[in-house]
Formats: structure tokens, sequence, C-alpha cells
């Protein structure tokens, strides 16, 4: 029998991009309702942290001691507080607040357990042990004590410097015990927060390391840096995102319980935190002083916790339903 | 169990029809696929690399992935309609009427999961086992599919076993839950001969003693032979040749399916003769050509089949034979 | 046949150690692969048959040092790159490329197919990046796949066009030996006679050598100039092509050749197939003196106790077995 070959080999022309999977990750979170929601809410509080204090009606300091603790009004949506001011006002401010300690945070904290992290996993070995312990350290002493500890210890020599420095110089710089209170907040939350992330992205990195893929990739003989940039990284990302996401509502969270104890942001710069522990002293003659603050920060964490399980169905590539 | 009619197939797929979402809109991958398999029947399914069998198989669990989705037609198992079940009720079937055994071991089987406690799962969930009851059930399955030490291998993570191990650890937990149906899609790609012969018999076996059913997509011509009763030829999403074993051996109808014998390597063959090949590529999904498939690469194309699409039809002469080609369909015609 | 071989294969062994029980609490040894010898002759095709896991893939695996060896040597251009460490390896990596068997686990599932196989010839500096497209297009155009597909991503493709892939990253290399394990077992018999004459012209073109990998003994027996049988982490028998064909001397050659199903209905019913009874014994406590005795019907008492002897027994001709000098001397 005959077959006459027709060579079908055809045009190299294109009509037909490749569709990159971020962007079919994006499409298949777009398709999920509660992920949409969630990045709704965390787009809009973020809009809100940026912009607020220029839309607020009144400036969060500006007190008004003639009408304090007054319930929600038109005047004032959400009251004010013991001192007359605006609580819409402060919870917007707030906003700022928790977002940069947010951001701040855990970019300090992925900065340092992804390379600490990807550098265990992937060298093992001494460097992966020791690595291991001072994460194992840290998660095992409990994380409220560690920064009371912290603030306890450094807070009152820093202001001590700082006022010493104001009387020397007369710099206004110094007066602005606001830097101290970031510092430590910062430093003390990325110091627990870290941890987890090396983890997890130690772990990846010790799985992927085991994959045929990267055998393939050794057997091209391709170099240590090449592998572990495009076929580790790439494909350890997607649960280091999702628990990002995740991990910014937990800040917000734990800024909130720092305030509480007393270690967090510092009144008068207005935190939800410092707002809820404020409100939590009054709360059954003044409720709104608790509800507003403690509602926007539990809409906020739940918005971060489902874009962060959005993002997770969303990057497995071959997820179907 | 619900009985089917005697003579009503267990599965009975009726124009099957795949669709992916391209950048240029949806393209058909699966064109109205008509495939029935009787109670204890085995058809076996042929077909060039790419041509959908494995989508059409795993559309009938409802598995496909994303972007790809069933566009139209029906697919009964046991009278119900497969396409439409609930969730629910498809959970039952799956893994336990109808057993499935993946193209891809392991891309299927859990990495960080020992192989016993996979092939425990299906017995524990389906069959309602306790945990000693599934794992001795487990341990013989392995036995069953001709993996020494059992005992020890359920232990084994799926990275500790050879190609063709882990090939066998799917038929086992295709056939852990002795189902009425099982689909195998290229089952036995990593296995060696006297092994495949032993997950043939054991086939076989089964399919005597539960009278199961058995569609085994395959392109190993040579293992069919001995296997199946019915053979479908798949080409480019469309089924062109359907016929009983032998007749298909005997007289092979379909330009394609004679390329596909004639590219068999004979064991009698002289090395380095080069093996005869069907030119060409199949054509695309969202670029087939306007009339047969196969017409672009075949060499008995006449203009007719530029233009029109030819359908299944019995061949003259031949019971239960049926083939979708114009030409063809004519040479018999005259030959009878 | 040259003298000097491509590569020398000395007592390459190859232990896993395993953890049992639920806790992992009990360790045990894998005996995939156990003292293997044999050349490989350049220009050749040296196919390695065998029950599944009998070690054909871990002596691939081995012998390119992607798994460490337990002993053993394997010599390639006078340098013994087992005891070579990953650095020192990269150099001859491009010269020996391999074909996996699970095609669709070894491609990085964030790369597209253009991607998979333009990046070794851009790495090894085998072409420009405006020559690229054109050479990955003319790859898959090899393996028969359209240039389209360069843009899709490895979930989109279908089990044997992955594995044509994976062909072609292999091919994209340029190497001087390929160690194809099993690498066209997922394709239909019109597509698998494209890729094996695409092999047999590279290899009269470029003199390339390969380490064949596979169970279809018809392929086989079309493909290779001599043939390895192994059983259980052991080499059984190496002959030339016609030699183990025609005359087989191994009992287990024989049982293997014996299944060889034929693509006739007719036939298959009437074939008389050899059919190997006990049990079959597990690489984790392989069996004393010959590992195939369990099985073995001519099996003898020196069988149970005494490990027979690697020897050739006509020129070219290996095997280990007890009863073979016997059967040819007697
Ligand atoms: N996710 C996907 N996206 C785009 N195209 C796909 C996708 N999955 C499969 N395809 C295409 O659909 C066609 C049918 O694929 P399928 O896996 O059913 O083939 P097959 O007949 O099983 O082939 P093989 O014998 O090679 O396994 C192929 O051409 C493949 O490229
Ligand atoms: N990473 C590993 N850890 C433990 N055991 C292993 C590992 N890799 C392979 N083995 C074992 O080594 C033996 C030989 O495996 P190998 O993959 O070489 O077999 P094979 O001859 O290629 O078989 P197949 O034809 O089924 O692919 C098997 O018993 C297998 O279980
Ligand atoms: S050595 Fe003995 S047991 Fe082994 S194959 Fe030869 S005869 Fe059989
Ligand atoms: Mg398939
Ligand atoms: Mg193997």
């Amino acid at each position: 029998m005959t077959m006459t070959p027709v060579n079908l080999s055809s045009t190299v022309a294109d009509d037909e991009p490749p569709v990159s999977l971020w962007r079919d990750a994006w499409h298949r979170l777009l398709r999920n309702k509660l992920a949409v929601a969630g990045l709704a809410v965390v787009i809009l509080l973020a809009f809100v942290a940026v912009f607020g204090p220029w839309l607020t009606p009144y400036d969060f300091l500006t007190q008004d001691l003639s009408a304090r603790n007054q319930a929600p009004s038109l005047a004032h949506l959400f009251g004010t507080d013991d001192l007359g001011r605006d609580v819409f006002s402060r919870v917007v401010y707030g906003t700022r607040t928790a977002f940069v300690v947010a951001i701040v945070v855990t970019a300090i904290a992925v900065v340092i357990g992804v390379t600490l992290g990807a550098m265990a996993g992937f060298f093992g070995g001494m460097f992966d042990r020791v690595v291991m312990w001072f994460t194992d350290m840290t998660m095992s002493v409990p994380n409220l004590l560690l920064v009371v500890v912290i603030n306890a210890s450094l807070k009152t020599p820093i202001t001590a410097w700082m006022e010493a420095r104001y009387q020397a110089t007369l710099n206004p710089f110094y007066r602005e015990t606001i830097w101290v209170d970031f510092l430590l907040v910062f430093g003390s939350m990325a110091l627990i927060s870290w941890p987890p992330y090396a983890r997890l992205v130690r772990a990846q990195v010790l799985s992927i390391r085991g994959r045929p893929y990267v055998t393939a990739a050794r057997a091209l003989g391709l170099t240590n840096r090449l592998i572990l940039m495009r076929y580790i990284v790439p494909n350890a990302i997607g649960p280091l995102i999702v628990s990002v996401s995740a991990g910014l509502g937990t800040a917000m969270v734990l800024e909130s319980a720092f305030s509480f104890l007393g270690v967090g942001v510092n009144p008068p710069t207005p935190s939800w935190g410092n707002m809820i522990s404020d409100g939590l002293r009054v709360w059954q003659h003044y409720p709104h002083l608790l509800a507003a603050p403690a509602a926007v920060l539990g809409l906020a964490t739940v918005a971060f916790s489902f874009l962060g399980d959005g993002l997770n169905d969303a990057l497995n590539p071959r997820g179907s339903k | 169990m619900t009985a089917p009619a005697d003579n009503k197939p267990l599965l009975d797929v009726r124009g099957l029809t795949i669709e992916i979402d391209t950048r240029r809109g949806p393209a058909v991958i699966v064109d109205g696929i008509n495939l029935t398999v009787g109670k204890g029947e085995t058809l076996g399914v042929v077909g060039e690399s790419g041509c959908g069998k494995s989508l059409t198989m795993l559309s009938l669990v409802r598995l496909l992935p994303n972007k790809i989705r069933v566009k139209g037609g029906t697919a009964e198992f046991a009278g119900r309609d497969l396409l439409k079940m609930s969730k629910s009720e498809l959970r039952q079937v799956r893994g336990g009427k109808i057993g499935f055994v993946f193209q891809d071991p392991m891309t299927s089987l859990n990495p960080v999961m020992r192989i016993g406690d996979q092939l425990c799962e299906p017995l524990i969930y389906h069959r309602k086992m306790n945990k000693a009851d599934a794992r001795v059930r487990a341990i013989e399955l392995l036995r069953l599919v001709g993996i020494p030490g059992p005992e020890q291998r359920i232990e084994a993570y799926p990275h500790e076993l050879s190609g063709g191990m882990r090939q066998r650890v799917m038929i086992a937990i295709g056939l852990a839950c002795d189902p009425e149906l099982l689909i195998a899609d290229e089952p036995t790609t990593a296995l060696d001969v006297t092994i495949q012969a032993q997950i043939v018999d054991l086939v076989k076996d089964l399919r005597k003693k539960l009278n199961m059913s058995v569609v085994w997509i395959t392109h190993d011509l040579a293992l069919i032979a001995g296997l199946v009763d019915r053979v479908a030829v798949l080409y480019a999403g469309t089924v062109v040749e359907d016929a009983p074993v032998n007749e298909l051996f005997a007289r092979p109808t379909h330009p394609y399916t004679r390329g596909l014998l004639a590219s068999i390597p004979k064991l009698s063959d002289e090395r380095a003769s080069r093996l005869s090949s069907i030119g060409g590529t199949p054509p695309e999904p969202g670029r087939r050509p306007k009339g047969c498939p196969f017409a672009p690469r075949c060499g008995l194309a006449e203009s007719v089949c530029h233009e029109r699409v030819p359908v299944l039809e019995p061949v003259a002469g031949s019971g239960g034979h049926r083939v979708a080609c114009f030409v063809a369909q004519r040479q018999m015609m005259e030959a009878a | 046949m040259a003298a000097e071989p491509l590569i020398k294969v000395e007592n390459l062994v190859k232990h896993f150690v395993v953890r049992l029980g639920a806790f992992g609490e009990r360790g045990a040894t894998v005996y995939a692969v156990d003292d293997v010898s044999f050349d490989i002759f350049a220009g050749e095709t040296l196919s390695l048959v065998g029950e599944s896991g009998c070690g054909k893939s871990t002596t691939g695996f081995t012998l390119l040092n992607l798994q460490k060896a337990t002993s053993g040597k394997v010599i390639f251009q006078g340098e013994n790159i087992v005891s070579l460490d990953e650095k020192r390896m990269r150099p001859y990596r491009r010269e020996l490329q391999i074909v996996f068997q699970d095609p669709y686990s070894t491609l990085n599932p964030r790369m597209t197919i253009g991607e998979v196989v333009g990046e070794p010839i851009l790495f090894h500096k085998l072409a420009t990046k405006a020559e690229l497209p054109e050479c990955v297009s003319r790859l898959l155009a090899d393996v028969g796949l359209p240039a389209r597909f360069a843009q899709r991503y490895p979930h989109e493709l279908s089990g044997g066009q992955r594995q044509r892939v994976a062909i072609a990253r292999a091919l994209a290399c340029q190497p001087k030996f390929i160690v194809c394990d099993e690498a066209i077992s997922a394709l239909d018999v019109s597509v698998q006679a494209q890729i094996i004459n695409l092999l047999l012209d590279l290899q009269e073109k470029y003199g390339l050598t390969y380490l064949f990998i596979a169970h279809d003994l018809a392929v086989v027996r079309h493909i290779s100039t001599r043939v390895g049988v192994m059983y259980l982490g052991r080499m059984a028998e190496l002959a030339t092509r016609e030699q183990l064909f025609s005359n087989p001397l191994h009992p287990y050659t024989r049982a293997l050749l014996s299944a060889v199903p034929e693509a006739d209905p007719e036939l298959e019913k009437t074939r008389q197939r050899q059919i190997l009874t006990g049990d079959v014994p597990s690489p984790l406590a392989p069996p004393a003196g010959c590992r195939f005795h369990t099985r073995c019907p001519i099996a003898m008492d020196k069988c149970k106790a005494v490990v027979p002897e690697w020897r050739e027994v006509v020129p070219g001709h290996h095997v280990s077995c007890h009863a073979v000098g016997m059967e040819t001397a007697g």
C-alpha cells in the first residue's frame, strides 16, 4: 500500500501566543467568588491606607473636648472617643498603620525566611542544621513573651538616648518617638515571623530538589544557579505567595495583640490595635469604640485569608474541578 | 447494583464531543465519538498519539483538565448518564464501579504517600473495609500484578519503585474494588513481555470471574490481538474503524489502520531497514480539514474526501465491521 | 567492531537503602544493580532488556552519574565518571544524554516546550538567540510535532507528545551517547517507526551511540547491534543481535523470547508460551547463587549456592549460567 507522505510541518507564523501560567492562574482566581471578594476588600483597604488621610473629614489628632464619647452620627460616622477625636478618621489612619506594619514586617520576614530557607534546603549539611536550630528556637519561645522582653529591655534605653540627643542638638527629629515605636514593633515582629517562611521554603526546596525534572536539568549539565533560578524557585513560589497573603493578615492581628499588651504602636498614632485596647476598657458604656476598629480588623484578616485560599487553588496549574 | 437489561451495553457513549478553549475560541478535540462496551466485553482502543484517547476516557469519569470540557453527547453507564450524574453519585462510581488506570503513573501517584496507603484508600472508601483488611487485600493485589516481595513493597514510596512497578501499582489501584468496568490507559507501556502476559492473564481471569468489562487503550497491537474482543481505531478525535479483533487484523480497511499495521516492526525484520510510517502529522484541534480528517495524509484520498466527512458505516460482507472512509467502503463493496 | 569502547562499565554496583515499617524504623537494602560489566562501542546500539524492576533504569542512571554508584567504574574518555562530583561531571553532560522513562515528571511544569527544548541549545551555545526558534522548530519537526507546540506547556500535551518532547530535548544537546529509557514506549506504532527511523538516521550521520532500554523485543531486534539481558540486578546474557535471537543461551532469555506476543489473533491463540513458574524473588532479598534459580526450569544444586561466572562462551557472546558450559561442552 502506498502512502504519499505530505509534509504538514506547519507554518511557524503563529496566531496563538502562549497563555502564561500566571495569566492562567489569574483567570482561575477571578472565577473564585470568595477570593474575588477578599481581593476587593484588600484593594479597598489599601486605597484607604494610601489616600485615606486626605479623604477623612477630621484630623485624627484633633481633639474636641466638647464632643467626647459621642455615639455614631452623620457628623461622626463611628462616633468620637474619650478625647473627642473622630473615630472614623482614626480607623482610616489606623489602616495606614496596619498596612505599613504588615507590609514592612512581612517583607523583612520573607527576605530573611526565603534566603535562609532556600539555602538551607539547597545546600543542606551544617548550614541547614544551624538555620533549623534557630527556627526551632524562635518558634518554641512564646511569641508575645519574646516581644515583651525585647521591648522592655530596649525601649527605655533607646528613648532615653533620643531624648539626650534632642537636648544636645535640638533637632526635632529626635522628638519623634513614633520612629522608635515602629522600629521596635517592626523589628520584634519580623523576628518572630520569619521562621514559618524559612520552614516553608526549605521544605519546598527539599521536595523540588528531588523531583525528576531537576534530575533532568542536571542531566543537561545546567549549573546550580540556573537550576535554582529556573527550576526550583518558580515551582516553590506558589505556596510562598499563598502564605504571604495569609501572613499579611496575621501581621495585622499580631500588631493589635502587641498594642493590647502595650508594646505596639503607641498612642497618639492610631492603630487598630491600640484603639481596640482602649475600647476594651470602656466597651460596656461606649461599645462603638471597640466595635469599629475590631470590625475593620476582622474584615481585613478574613479578606486576606480568602485571598490566600483562592491563590492556593489558582496557582495549581493542573488543578481540575 | 442496577443490572442493565441483558442486551443493553454496560457503557454506551454517544456523540461525545469535547472542546478546548484556545485563544481563537473553542476548538473541537473529540468529535462525536460513539463507543459501546457490552457486559464482559473487552474493547481495545488504538490511535495515533494525541488523537484524544486519554481525554475521551477522562471525560467519562469527569476528570478533564482545565479549559477542556464536554460539549455534547451522552455516556450511559449501566443506564445512568455519567456526564450528568451528581457529584456524590460520581464519587461512588469513580474508583468503585469504574476502575481507572491513568497513563502517567508518576504524576498520578501521590509522591509523599506510601503506595500501600494509596492502595488502601479506595478499599476503605468504597468497600468500607477496616485498615487491617484493606492492608491484607492491598498486599494480595500487589502480588496479583506480580510485584515481588509485596509485604515490604507496600511500604515503598512511588519514587522507590521502577517505572514498571509504578505502572503495576496503578493497575492494582484500578482493580482494587472489583470494578464492573476497567478503563486502562496504556497500562503496560513499561512492562516486559513476561509481566505483560501476566497482567493480560489477570485481566482475562477477572473478566471471566467478575464478568468485568474492559476498555484498554494501547498502541501495542500485538498485545491486544490476544486480549480484546473488539477494536476501535481513533483518528483525530473520531472513530474511523470499529471491528471484531480477528476481522480487523484479517481485513484492515481504513487507510490509517492499514498504515498502522504496516508500521509494526516484525521480529524477522532486518536491522536498520527503514520502517514504514505514515507521513505527515495529524490535524490539530481547531485546524481540522473540512472533509475527512485523514485526507491530507491519505494515499487513497479523492476529491470527495476533501469535501465531506465520512461517517462510520458497516463494511459490506462482514458482521460488525464498520469503517468511516469513502474509498475503502467502495473498495470493499466491489470486493464483496 | 572497534577495539576501543566508547564507554567501559566495570563491576558497576548500585544498592539503595530503604526504610520500612510504619515509621521507617527498619532498614533494608535493594540490590538494584549488582556487579555489572559491559562495554559500549562507538556507533552501536546496545539494547538492555529484562523483567520490570530488574535494574535497567538504575543502570542507565548510575552510568551517567545521575545516581551515585555504590561501587564500580564507568570509563568515558579515560576518566572514571562515576567518581566525579557534580561540578567535574558537568563538562561531560552535554555529550552523554538520557531520555527518561517517565517523560511528564521530567519536564518543568513552568516552562513551555520551546523553552524546554531551547534551553540546552542556548546553554551549551549550540546556536545563537536569533537561530533558536528555527532550531527548536526543526527539532520538534524531527520528532513529528508541529512548531506551534513550542508555545505549549507540558500539561497541555498527550502522553506520546510529551515523550517526543523529551527525545527532542536530548537531541538538542547534540550528544555522542544517549540512554533511551523506554523512550518510545508511549508512542503508537506509526510514530514509533518515525522515531526509530530518526534515531537510525542520526546514528548513520553522526555516529551516535545508544543504550536502548526497551521491552518490545521486535523493536529491540530491529534497532540493536547487541542486546544485553538483565535479570534481578545482574547481567544474564550479552550477545550480538543475531546470536541472541537465533541462539539464546540463558534459560531466562529463552523464556523471554517465547513470551513475545504476535500482532495476529490467530497466531496468538496457538502460540506456545513458556511460562515461568515459581516465586519472583524480590531485589530486597535476592536468592543466593544464581538469581534465576527459583524459576529456572533446568536449575541444578550448584545453581543454589554458587554465583555463575560471567563468561564469554563464543566470541562476543557472554552469559552467566552454570548449565550453558555443560550443554555446549557435552
Ligand atoms: N490541557 C490541554 N491543553 C491543550 N491541549 C491539550 C490539553 N490536553 C491535551 N491536549 C491535546 O489534546 C489532544 C488529545 O490528547 P490526549 O491526551 O487525549 O491524546 P492521546 O490520544 O491519549 O495520546 P497519547 O497516545 O499520546 O497519550 C492532543 O493533541 C493534546 O495535545
Ligand atoms: N530511589 C530508589 N530507592 C529505592 N529503591 C529504588 C530506587 N530506585 C529504584 N529502586 C529499586 O531498584 C530496582 C530496579 O529499579 P529500576 O528502575 O532500575 O528497574 P527497571 O529495570 O528500570 O524496571 P522497569 O522496566 O519497570 O522500569 C527496583 O526494585 C526498584 O524498586
Ligand atoms: S545458573 Fe542454573 S539456575 Fe541459573 S539460569 Fe543457569 S541453570 Fe538456571
Ligand atoms: Mg494518552
Ligand atoms: Mg525503568
